[in-house]
């Protein structure tokens, strides 16, 4: 062997790179945890999570025209909506509009396929529940959105 | 799921030929191991330490995806493949997509190509770096992990800020992309290059000349190229036995054509080499990333797709080289909206045949190493 | 009773030689919980070192900074359900975790803390410690015998095929160092109170004597220690990935816990012979070249300083806590531990202390530095296979062991080795 690796081998070179790389990363600057639910990670714009039923904000009623188009996107066939036809402005309304959020694969197909973005997937990721009950959401719960429990005495 | 009581495959009846007359044990890792990779059962045949042969038991995971492609629309089927190689879901996704693409006789735009092909190398890198953490985990060394994870971390941000989800990213489209690059999409991937390769250089410093990893992995699971080609294995472990064969170079998909990048090939086919091409691997991948982000063309990214795909009736195979291997998608259509079937070819179910020719002769530690060194994700072997 | 507490700590006698049960069984009282507090401390610094190693932050909520970890572990441990398994060797399965505790605890009956500061100065002390703790490879041996299942079995007969193939290496290193305690000075001494007395005699610590060879000799011994105790990277019997947790598989509870114990024990134990035969024991760095009063001033303000500093780092943790109604317990418990801190430290700063507690600080100092490299090393290599781990226990550090007693003794008696040669020649 020449002498260079030979070297290397003896006084254990290869080794103590190594524990420096490690020595090295134990800095604080390293450190990247996130202390949830102290510190909650911030999600980006487009992220996929609980979806909502969009509210027009000036009258303050549900944009869906009940066009079914979101129902028939979806994979999973998750979400039903039944609405009448108002004899009065000739539009249909909301009757029902379901979502079956246990079933959910958050793809967004949905969200694309609205056709009025009243279905969107909004930021909300904190979802957990206790027992499924809770998880087939109606109108009001979709259009009230989510309130997490905060971490609290 | 196979009998697991007709083990004759093993030849555990048969008298043991050496005089010395030593039993054989039977051990079994079993589907909760912290090594398998997920649920993966194999069963050992031992004689002392030295593995005398191997049976895989599959189908823990198996979900039935190729069974729900029949029932579902080609757009609503695009979700679930992200699941079947959880840990390289936009390769998936970009598969089926072409694939279909193939069916339609459409052609993504050149934009939406170069997105595609920015997110896939991304992709490449962050299942390398799965590959790489829990490999080095199972070895022994216990922090490549986080820090591969760390930069994972980097990415699945991109990943997030372009479609919305970090793992099931359901990236694109059939005939494109939907999303449009958000703003800023070119300085972070440019960012994530620069932060990225100081830390490969870190990694190669704390495994590549260290003895101990290269005891371990060296001589460790060797596998001929004749031995690679007759099984049908694909992928860095076919290029580290010496085979120089990657479908972006030989059946060039997407603008890979257009990009320059080398094909890293080993000499030996052991642990070590594979270890070295996957990080040469890495390397390149940050290559092409920093040509195609600096020349994504303006355009369209959404070809001229019907909003109801009806593809004509017919066959089609298409493949692609996701990280792991050759990710093939068969699809026959019958000419209605739905296909009549989905055949996934997945690259870590055809390598995990591999197992038995590669451990052969090697001691019960080995075991561990050549399943992490084979880089298979369950979700893939068993759908 | 306070007047004969006076005159032995003023004595500067031996242990041994004073003869006391008393003061032994003080000593032994003082070490067992000592001990115990160390295995403590080391859980709690090995899950925050090795967490900061891996770039992330460790326990954080149990307690400020996880302080209070160590104790809900060990709460946990004691309530748990005592499982032992359907066909196990019931009497062997009990006595195996005792064995091993037993051993660990009793090698600290010789190692010295101070010049009088032992249980006892036996005059074999350095064969009393490797007989003791070659009796721990029994209790290994017991542990997966009994477990009736063939992962602990494996793991265990590996586990005492190692530690014996690596006591060797460690006896032939520290014959070395016993060597090194009669060349060119006195008579050469068995005693661990003695090597340190040695070195203090000879003017520098032996890892530093007759250079490269007391250092090779120390590498040899502090290679072989690791592997003795089955830590990284040579605990492949432990290998979670291999064989789920080797020989301590089928223990649950309070029976890990004295597993457990006696590893961070014998980690200590070994650490401990060490500092004793390499590191100059309880002596303070430079004693010779750095000598005199001012000097012997300065560094016996370090204990106490050393102490400050910790307390600072406690108070500007404190500060840097999250400002928010929560945390503000954690934050209180913080302050008050570093006040505690600071108070010990100005404690040791006062003369009347500052003598008595150099010696034991310099010590504990020096095993936490071998405490901190056991941690190190687990968080940066893989582990070697089985039998590359033998290969290098062997062919690599036996020869090593052989050469570098046989080179000490050369170079040690070279002065009547020329003369013999030359006398023969003549």
């Amino acid at each position: 062997m020449s002498l260079s690796p030979l070297l290397r081998k003896v006084f254990l070179v290869d080794l103590l790179k190594g524990l420096s790389v490690t020595f090295n990363n134990q800095s604080e600057k390293e450190r990247i945890t996130e202390q949830y639910p102290l510190e909650r990670p911030v999600v980006f714009e487009r992220y996929r999570g609980q979806p909502r039923l969009n509210v027009n904000p000036d009258t303050g009623e549900s944009l869906c025209i009940v066009c079914n188009l979101c129902a028939l996107a979806c994979p999973e066939q998750l979400i039903v909506v039944k609405g009448e036809r108002n004899p009065v402005t000739k539009r249909k309304e909301v009757v029902s509009w379901t979502y079956d959020l246990s079933r959910c694969m958050f793809c967004g197909l949905c969200e694309e396929a609205c056709s009025t973005d009243a279905l969107e997937l909004t930021q909300d990721y904190e979802m957990a529940l206790y027992s499924r009950d809770g998880m087939v959401l109606d109108q009001a719960a979709l259009e009230h959105g989510q309130e997490p429990v905060r971490y609290a005495k | 799921m196979s009998d697991s009581t007709k083990l004759d495959y093993l030849d555990l009846d048969v008298k043991d030929k050496t005089f010395l007359d030593t039993t054989e044990m039977v051990l079994n890792m079993g589907p909760q191991h912290p090594s398998t990779h997920g649920v993966l059962r194999v069963i050992l045949k031992l004689d002392g330490e030295k593995v005398l042969g191997t049976e895989c038991i599959i189908g823990y995971l198996h979900r039935g995806v190729e069974k729900i492609g029949e029932n579902r629309t080609y757009t609503m089927f695009n979700p679930y493949t992200d699941r079947m190689d959880y840990v390289a879901a936009v390769s998936n996704g970009l598969g089926y997509c072409e694939t279909v693409e193939k069916l339609l006789n459409v052609e993504a735009p050149a934009r939406a190509q170069y997105i595609r092909v920015i997110l896939t190398e991304l992709c490449r890198i962050s299942s390398h770096q799965v590959w790489l953490g829990t490999h080095a985990l199972d070895i022994g060394a216990l922090t490549p992990l986080f820090y591969a994870f760390r930069d994972r971390e980097e990415i699945l941000k991109i990943f997030e800020k372009y479609c919305g989800a970090r793992l099931t990213t359901h990236a694109f489209r059939i005939g494109g992309c939907i999303y449009e690059t958000y703003e800023g999409f070119e300085e972070d991937v440019k960012k994530f290059c620069t932060f990225f390769l100081p830390k490969l250089d870190e990694y190669e410093e704390l495994l590549t000349t260290n003895r101990i990893w290269v005891t371990r992995t060296k001589n460790v699971g060797i596998l001929k190229p004749e031995d690679c080609i007759a099984l049908g294995v694909t992928g860095p472990v076919l290029r580290a036995s010496g085979v120089k064969w990657d479908l972006r170079r030989a059946q060039p998909y997407e603008c890979y054509k257009d990009l320059d990048f080398e094909i890293p090939t080993g000499v030996n086919g052991d642990t070590y080499d594979r270890y070295l091409v996957r990080v040469a691997e890495m390397r390149q991948s940050v290559r092409i990333l920093q040509q195609a982000v600096d020349s994504i063309p303006a355009g369209p990214i959404m070809a001229k797709v019907p909003k109801v795909i009806k593809p004509p009736v017919g066959e089609v195979y298409h493949s692609i080289e996701a990280p792991k291997g050759e990710l093939g998608y068969f699809i026959v259509s019958d000419g209605s909206t739905q296909p009549y079937r989905v055949r996934v070819r997945p690259p870590s179910f055809v390598n995990l045949q591999a197992l038995d020719v590669m451990v052969r002769g090697m001691l019960v530690a080995d075991v561990v190493a050549v399943i992490g060194t084979l880089d298979i994700v369950l979700g893939e072997v068993d759908r | 009773m306070l007047d004969a507490i006076k005159s032995y700590l003023n004595s500067g006698m031996t242990p041994g030689e004073y003869g006391s049960q008393f003061w032994a069984t003080i000593y032994i009282v003082a070490i067992t919980l000592g001990v115990s507090l160390s295995v403590i401390a080391m859980n709690w610094l090995e899950r925050k070192i090795l967490a900061h190693m891996q770039i992330r932050l460790g326990p954080m909520r149990v307690g400020p900074h996880g302080l209070m970890q160590p104790f809900a572990d060990a709460l946990k441990l004691l309530i748990k359900e005592d499982i032992i398994p359907a066909n196990a060797d019931k009497l062997v399965f009990w006595t195996a975790p005792v064995v091993v505790t037993m051993t660990a605890f009793t090698t600290f009956l010789v190692v010295p803390f101070g010049r009088t500061h032992a249980v006892t100065d036996m005059n074999i002390g350095v064969l009393f410690m490797l007989g003791i703790s070659s009796l721990g490879v029994l209790g290994i041996i017991m542990a997966g015998w009994s477990s009736n299942s063939h992962y602990p079995l494996m793991g265990s007969l590996r586990s005492s095929a190692q530690m014996v193939s690596y006591e060797i290496a460690m006896g032939l290193a520290i014959v070395c160092a016993v060597l090194m305690t009669s060349l060119q000075t006195g008579t050469g001494t068995l005693s661990m109170i003695g090597i340190v007395e040695a070195q203090n005699a000879q003017g520098y610590w032996f890892i530093f004597k007759f250079f490269p060879l007391g250092f090779i000799a120390f590498m040899v011994f502090a290679i072989a220690m690791i592997a003795e105790t089955n830590r990284a990277p040579f605990d492949l019997p432990e290998a979670e990935s291999e064989l789920v947790a080797g020989f301590h598989t089928e223990y649950s509870g309070f029976r890990w816990s004295l597993f457990f114990l006696a590893e961070y024990s014998a980690m200590l134990a070994v650490s401990s012979i060490a500092v004793t035969l390499w590191l100059g024991g309880w002596l303070r760095p430079f004693a010779n070249t750095l000598s005199g009063p001012t000097w012997d001033l300065a560094f016996s303000l370090i204990p106490g300083l050393s102490f400050l500093v910790m307390a600072a780092g406690t108070l500007l943790g404190t500060i840097r806590m999250p400002k928010i109604v929560q945390m503000r317990a954690q934050a209180i418990g913080l302050g008050v531990f570093g006040v505690l801190l600071a108070l010990v430290g100005l404690v040791m700063l006062l003369p009347g202390v500052r003598e008595r507690v150099q010696d034991i600080f310099w010590f504990v100092a020096k095993v936490a530095c071998f405490m901190y490299l056991y941690i190190w090393y687990r968080g940066t290599f893989p582990r070697y296979r089985f039998d590359q781990l033998m290969k290098v226990g062997w062919k690599v550090l036996l020869p090593m062991g052989l050469g570098v007693l046989i080179l000490t003794a050369v170079v040690g008696l070279r002065q009547e080795l020329l003369a013999a040669i030359v006398g023969g020649a003549r």
